[in-house]
């Protein structure tokens, strides 16, 4: 991951979201590096999913978001990727992961069949989540990290300049975590987008992160990953009970427990 | 109009060759249930996917004060029950979108204030109420061509747009922002979704009454869901309960001498058991 970050893929300049007379984001400045993996942490209600959803344009903000193209991805409007925190599925509804691929992708309404490019582009997708033996299972019995793999896939058909992952490993139980992570790393290695990834999980972002932004309603602070993780950013983001501690992971890999809301 | 539905009844007759599709009123009802039933069946699996059935049932009862709003306007009640059943939809759509209150929370207030608004027309216009029950419990034998004709714009109309927005609709019921980042304008969509759930609700209404019309939309779609893995599949299931419901429905009213708009739930609610005990066999109880 060292390639050059000459680039800014995202400005966030000024940026603030107000919902129902409460300001849920405000005064956000900050950039997402080219190529980079850029991790969004704080405690709930911090509003990290309300920033991604700003980037997505999916709320109302006032403020100002640039996106600019690296040269040697072409010109035009980056295209974005989303990976939804989780997904509240109706766990009966007839939908297998192969009908969830043609929903995204196909024009041909889904009740008059799923076309072949359909199936061989969901394949191809998916076999590089190595989620392919799950192409004909009914979307709403897959377990968390299957349909995390699932959704991954599905985000970076496109080839996304900028992918948004939210909480990527809530739902997933620990070794999964890692081999979802790893998985991450590789594919990221290999496609060189923009990774923002909100993660409650400072041994993720320890690990994974090149840059981190802290953030509480605004923001705490931001930078390189081992500048920005200190007690003392930790302590003025989620309290003074806050510390990381160890599940037993002799590599360090520790979870952040404190008191969660402002 | 006669004519352009002639081929449609020659073809029950071949296809039909039974004592209870004889005469000319029986054939228009078999036309009208082949037009309805399909139409609010395949709308009715995304309805069922949105945990929308009570949103078409108050779209159902606001019919009861269109139609009273009909009468004492001096227009024709199915025009003004179609209008304002639309017009309930809309607003059911746009306050829920502006307050943030939970859907059944808005729809509530709506569906009480439009049977009180129904009510207090009815009471004050003495001798409308005759004219009422046929639109309570449908009134499926006696249909004209004309609306046999409007049925089946109705069947063509539905065929169009989901046509256009099934795979976008389905979409947004499984994750509302993750539909949106991949470019569905989820708004835009919802509204026209309702719409046109008011405008099959408003004409099923005529088939099989007010009280019953939810039904037509929520039973066929219910049950395929209880055998159905895949989208397809549930979707042409559903449509195929609804066909065969309809048809089984109307025979065996005529037979028993039962009310045509109930017999045809009963059937479907019958298909819905079987269903769901073939599910149990399976085995496949979550």
């Amino acid at each position: 991951m060292n390639r050059p970050a000459r680039f800014h893929t995202l400005e966030i300049r000024d940026l603030s979201v107000r919902a129902g007379g409460t300001e849920i984001l405000s005064g956000i400045d900050a950039d997402i590096r080219c190529g980079e993996v850029t991790a969004l942490v704080g405690p709930n209600g911090a509003g990290k999913t309300t920033l991604l959803l700003a980037i997505l344009g999916l709320v109302p903000y006032t403020g100002r978001i640039r996106f600019c193209r690296a040269e040697e991805h072409g010109k035009g409007t980056p295209r974005i990727g989303y990976v939804p925190q989780r997904l509240d599925l109706d766990r009966n509804a007839p939908l297998t992961v192969l009908d969830f691929f043609a929903l995204s992708t196909q024009r041909l309404p889904v009740f008059l069949g799923r076309s072949g490019k359909t199936r061989s582009e969901a394949e191809a997708a998916l076999r590089r989540g190595k989620a392919d033996h799950l192409i004909d299972r009914p979307l709403g019995k897959l377990s968390g990290g299957e349909l995390q793999r699932v959704l991954l896939a599905l985000a970076l058909r496109g080839n996304p300049d900028i992918l948004l992952l939210d909480e990527p490993v809530s739902g997933v139980d620990v070794s999964g975590e890692e081999l979802f992570c790893d998985f991450l790393d590789q594919i990221h290695r290999e496609s060189g987008f923009s990774l923002l990834l909100v993660s409650h999980d400072l041994s993720v972002v320890a690990r994974h992160a090149d840059r981190v932004i802290c953030l509480n309603r605004s923001i705490v602070c931001q930078g390189a990953t081992t500048e920005v993780l200190t007690p003392e950013t930790l302590n003025a983001m989620y309290g003074s009970e806050a510390r990381l501690f160890s599940h037993g992971h002799s590599d360090g890999h520790g979870h952040l427990h404190g008191e969660g809301n402002p | 109009m006669e004519s352009l539905l002639s081929p449609f009844y020659s073809v029950i007759d071949r296809l039909l060759p039974l004592a209870f599709a004889e005469p000319a009123f029986m054939k228009r009802a078999i036309l009208a249930v082949l037009f309805v039933a399909p139409a609010a069946a395949a709308v009715g699996l995304p309805l069922v996917q949105f945990r929308m059935a009570f949103f078409s049932d108050a779209i159902g009862h606001s019919a009861f004060t269109g139609v009273a709003l009909g009468v004492l306007l001096g227009i024709h009640p199915l025009l003004t029950m179609v209008a304002f059943g639309l017009f309930v939809a809309y607003s059911i759509t746009m306050v829920k979108g502006r307050t943030g209150l939970s859907p059944d929370t808005v729809i509530g207030v709506f569906f009480s204030t439009v049977i009180a608004l129904g009510i207090a027309v009815i009471s004050a216009q003495k001798g409308l109420t005759r004219n009422l029950q046929s639109y309570l419990y449908g009134d499926l034998l006696a249909i004209s061509d004309a609306e046999v004709l409007w049925m089946a714009a109705l069947f063509l109309a539905v065929a169009v747009y989901l046509s256009i927005a099934f795979n976008r609709i389905l979409l947004l019921g499984v994750h509302e922002g993750f539909a949106r980042s991949l470019g569905v304008r989820g708004r835009a969509l919802e509204i026209s979704f309702s719409l046109v759930v008011a405008l099959v609700v408003t004409t099923a209404i005529r088939a099989v009454g007010i009280l019953l019309v939810t039904a037509l939309l929520v039973v066929p779609a219910a049950a395929a869901r209880n055998i159905a893995r895949e989208a397809a599949a549930a979707f042409w299931t559903a449509i195929a309960i609804s066909l065969a419901s309809g048809v089984a429905g109307i025979a065996a009213s005529y037979y028993l001498d039962t009310a045509t708009g109930a017999t045809i739930v009963l059937v479907a609610a019958a298909c819905f058991a079987l269903t769901a005990l073939l599910r149990h066999v399976r085995g496949e109880t979550a």
